[in-house]
């Protein structure tokens, strides 16, 4: 948690079958592991599983609207109050999440990762200004600010990305700072520097490999907080209404008065996909946690 | 001394630096930077008024000391749809707010604490093996879906508990103490601190349960059993103590930041809060009243935040005599 | 020597270890008479923290007692019941830690913990229970006000004097302290140590002190009992095994500290490190290590040997001791 601990590195030397086969070792790594696969794939495979384009308004044959219909064979989870299918969106509403969770991951991790470098790195003022930076950020609201944010910029899957990103780069920025600056008592860099290489390559060649274990640790557990948030700004109604997504579905079924019709059919399969989405996050960072924090283990 | 003299004015500078950014983002809109503080249905008389006291005809910067200036004395202006001003409408919500979150937050630290300690002394445990994945899982769910399913079965399917809002319409209080003592105000109370309680309870449980593991290798602890201690008293009193200080920190951190997830309970609910009200502030582009409400916010935040700081030190006898 | 108040017979303590089962105690026969202290001495690794602990029957999770007896004024404690062992501890049997700066629950006064022994474990009212702390304070050099303060507010000295207080809160028949001034720095040591020489003296105190620095136990134990890899190897009065070892180890461990009145010699380490206890040598579990082997000491365990009333130890050569001793004090013999 503190980030006092120096983290061992794995793949380097001992090589990435040992590095795996340990990681895989942790039964929460391999559910998380499978979850993911189960549900990139069905994300890929959604044009071809969704029967209905997911906005499209149906009728029955005798040409009623085919409003709140319950689950059956044509339409697995039914269909909502204005006729559509509830399992395409459903399964149309992966690609978001996924899309949300990874991009936010990434920019997560690089921001975090070139602020705590150059902080680290360089020290003295720029250190100063960017820990103050860092300060500030913790001290915004973080969904009232991306709720704010999401208004000013427009509602777009962009836009979310963007606010968490900007929100949460400051705990990985942190810790790595912390890692740069024990990293950088070590002898290969005061030998790198002694011998003249450049600053960038110095932090390209020697540092950025042994910071990467502890990027990718904070990018995976940013991909749970991106989906939630891209979640609950739908469900608030500041989110893009055009993109199918679980946070829009299930801002539709409360708006629809799901909730007193008693259509658990409409609202539960949306959540309990976040709920898998993110647990799998969760449960994937943990299992690396240990891998790359030995001492953790116990 | 010196030491809280320090967090006082990082915690000032803090909140300077988001007004200011608060500032700039709302003056970043496209259009006509008066759109943040000006409706157009304002009479041209009211809009002269306002844009006077406001300082929106001076150049930015002077609008800037100005905006600072009514800060300091607790004006947000005026809301562009209530026309009321906007300290007294946060004010008159803010109970509710508070009220809300306290509760679900002494809640889930009580079941967090208490169950992380279970889980740590009965290491390995069913307990445990069903536990953590559950754990994991609420925290993975969102607030506002666990609030729905709350509604649906409690609300909606036994009729139990109303299905939102802080009182029942028409309900008429003598004061405010009578208010909030009320039966029917506790009743609408249960659902949404309850929802809350179920996302905020996962965080104090794991801590416990790591600290607890942490403690319970202790050497006091051992010394403890060798004392001849009732196991329930080792681990209360002993083990259980000693792992609490690190989530009174927590506590207040999370007061803090449960205040802005807040936002989404108190919208399921109806919940008449400071949450919701900034949702609709900026749904209806209410800027004043957005600006107002995201300030409180962050000054709770902010203020927890410090009070984290001290409470861990005054708790803790080390600390506390360390520091003086 | 009268009755002995502990007699401890074949014990085996196994922890269960990723690599194997471990017997970091095996087959270890004691006794402690009523009334005396005695040393307990070895290496670190010997086992004879585990062995102390045991004793208190609080083990680490990984660790049981495999086998043997622990028989407490006769109380065979390894037949009690779970809860009527616990009810025997601190009131029969209690202990002093080694490092006592985490021994004591830092967020409780003194007189908090000095009150959940003397009320908690041994039924006085408050106020007795203040003015019993008080009285044990002032018996261990320490100001009785200091009860109001935290355990962090005190040195190491003091902190390790309140344990011992603690330790004697409930006049326990047996006292076992683990290494208890080991943490201390030599001046401070030496106070403790003066300490407990006239606690012992005043109370009557039979103890077991656990130390790896035999002139502790010259200083302070009429009982001397020296451990070597999980079992016993030499025991018997202190004046005849300091001054007349008669098993190799002990004359080893004598030679590793400077005997401050005696001619100047060579300070002889033993070269070596004890066996691995995953997978114990057959014969005399020294025999690695010693000078004075002899073929057989590497297949059969020695059985003790009496050497003198009350005083034994488990060698081969045990007959030989008076060449073996003379031998053993040239560094030479000590160098392979």
């Amino acid at each position: 948690m503190d980030g006092g601990s120096t983290i061992v590195l794995p793949a380097k030397r001992r090589g990435l079958r040992t590095a795996l086969r340990r990681y895989f070792a942790d039964p929460y790594a391999v559910v998380g592991c499978v979850i993911y696969v189960v549900f990139i794939v069905l994300g890929i495979l959604a044009g071809w599983l969704a029967q209905y384009d997911p906005t499209e308004i149906l009728f029955t044959d005798d040409g009623q609207l085919a409003a709140s219909l319950p689950p059956s064979a044509a339409h697995w989870l039914g269909t909502t109050n204005l006729g559509r299918d509830i399992f395409s969106q459903l399964v149309m509403g992966i690609r978001p999440s996924l899309f949300v969770g990874i991009t936010a991951a990434v920019g997560v991790s690089a921001l975090g990762t070139a602020v705590g470098v150059l902080a680290g790195y360089f020290g003295g003022v720029v250190d100063t200004l960017l820990m103050r930076l860092t300060d500030v950020v913790l001290g915004l609201p973080f969904l009232p600010f991306v709720i704010v944010l999401a208004a000013l910029l427009g509602p777009s899957l962009q836009n979310v990305v963007f606010s968490v990103v900007i929100l949460l780069w400051p705990n990985a920025a942190r810790i790595i700072r912390a890692q740069l600056l024990t990293l950088m008592q070590r002898q290969f860099i005061e030998a790198a520097r002694v011998t003249g290489a450049s600053h960038s390559r110095i932090i390209l060649v020697h540092i950025l490999p042994n910071i990467l274990p502890l990027s990718l640790l904070y990018g995976s557990i940013s991909v749970g907080w991106a989906i939630l948030t891209q979640a609950s700004v739908s469900f608030l109604g500041f989110g893009d209404q055009d993109t199918i997504s679980w946070g829009f579905m299930l801002q539709d079924a409360y708006a629809s008065q799901a909730l007193s019709q008693a259509q658990y059919n409409w609202f539960v399969p949306p959540g309990l996909c976040i709920v898998f989405v993110v647990a799998a996050g969760f449960f994937l960072s943990r299992g690396y946690e240990n891998l790359i924090f030995p001492k953790l283990k116990q | 001394m010196v030491f809280y003299a320090k967090r006082l004015a990082h915690m000032v500078f803090v909140l300077w630096a988001i007004a200011t950014i608060l500032f700039l983002m709302f003056r970043l809109l496209p259009g006509d930077p008066t759109i943040a503080y000006l409706d157009p249905s304002f009479t041209g008389e009211q809009r002269q008024m306002i844009l006077h006291d406001f300082g929106l005809d001076q150049p930015l910067w002077w609008q800037y000391v100005l905006f600072l200036g009514n800060l300091l004395h607790g004006q947000f202006g005026l809301s562009f749809r209530q026309r009321l001003p906007v300290t007294d409408m946060i004010l008159s919500v803010l109970p509710n707010t508070l009220l809300l979150t306290l509760v679900a937050l002494i809640a889930a630290y009580a079941f967090g604490a208490l169950v992380g300690a279970l889980m740590a002394w009965k290491r390995g445990g069913a307990l445990e093996t069903i536990g953590i994945p559950l754990v994991l899982a609420t925290r993975a769910a969102p607030e506002f879906w666990i609030g729905m399913v709350l509604l649906a079965v409690f609300a909606f399917g036994v009729g139990w508990f109303p299905a939102g809002g802080a009182t029942s319409p028409g309900a008429v209080f003598t004061s405010n103490l009578a208010r909030y003592s009320s039966a029917d105000f506790l009743r609408h109370l249960v659902l949404p601190a309850f929802t809350l309680m179920i996302y905020l309870q996962g965080l104090p449980l794991l801590l416990m349960r790591s600290n607890m593991l942490e403690v319970m290798g202790e050497e006091f602890v051992i010394m403890a059993r060798m004392k001849g201690l009732p196991e329930r008293t080792i681990m209360l009193r002993h083990a259980a103590r000693n792992a609490l200080l690190p989530l009174v920190t927590a506590f207040a951190l999370g007061f803090g930041a449960t205040l802005g997830g807040d936002v989404v309970v108190e919208t399921v609910f109806s919940w008449p809060g400071l949450g919701r009200m900034l949702v609709d502030a900026v749904s209806s582009s209410d800027y004043p009243l957005a600006q107002g409400a995201f300030l409180m916010i962050a000054a709770v935040l902010v203020t927890m935040n410090l009070l984290a700081d001290i409470a861990y030190g005054l708790l803790d006898p080390r600390v506390a005599h360390g520091r003086r | 020597m009268t009755t002995a108040l502990l007699s401890v017979s074949d014990l085996a303590v196994t922890y269960r270890t990723q690599a194997g089962l471990v017997a970091a105690v095996d087959g270890v026969n004691l006794e402690v008479p009523a009334g005396a202290m005695l040393g307990l001495v070895g290496e670190s690794g010997c086992g004879k923290t585990t062995l102390a602990r045991a004793l208190m029957g609080v083990l680490p999770g990984n660790a049981r007692v495999s086998r043997g007896r622990i028989v407490l004024d006769g109380t065979d404690l390894q037949a009690l019941s779970a809860a009527k062992r616990r009810a025997l501890l601190w009131r029969d049997i209690s202990f002093v830690p080694q490092s006592s700066m985490n021994s004591l629950d830092p967020v409780y006064r003194m007189r908090t913990q000095m009150r959940e022994v003397l009320c908690g474990r041994g039924d006085l009212s408050r106020g007795a229970a203040d003015t019993r702390a008080a009285d044990l304070f002032q018996a261990v050099g320490l100001n009785p006000v200091r009860l109001n303060d935290f355990p962090h507010q005190f040195s190491g000295g003091m902190r390790q004097r309140a344990a011992i207080a603690l330790a004697l809160a409930l006049h326990p028949k047996l006292v076992i302290a683990d290494e208890p001034v080991t943490a201390l720095d030599v001046i401070v040591q030496r106070q403790v140590l003066d300490m407990l020489r006239r606690l012992g003296e005043d109370m009557n105190l039979t103890a077991i002190f656990v130390t790896h620095d035999i002139a502790v136990v010259a200083y302070l134990c009429t009982v001397t009992a020296v451990m070597y890899a999980g079992r016993i190897v030499e025991y018997g009065p202190t004046a005849d095994v300091l001054a007349r070892p008669a098993h190799p180890y002990t004359m080893g461990l004598m030679n590793a500290f400077p005997d401050l009145e005696g001619p100047t010699q060579d300070l002889a380490p033993i070269e070596g490190s004890p066996p691995d206890l995953h997978t114990p040598p057959t014969g005399c579990r020294f025999a690695a290590r010693c000078p004075f082997v002899q073929p057989v000491c590497t297949t059969t365990y020695p059985a003790p040997t009496d050497v003198a009333p009350d005083h034994w130890a488990a060698c081969h050569r045990v007959g030989e001791a008076e060449t073996l001793r003379a031998q053993a004090t040239e560094a030479a013999t000590w160098q392979s």
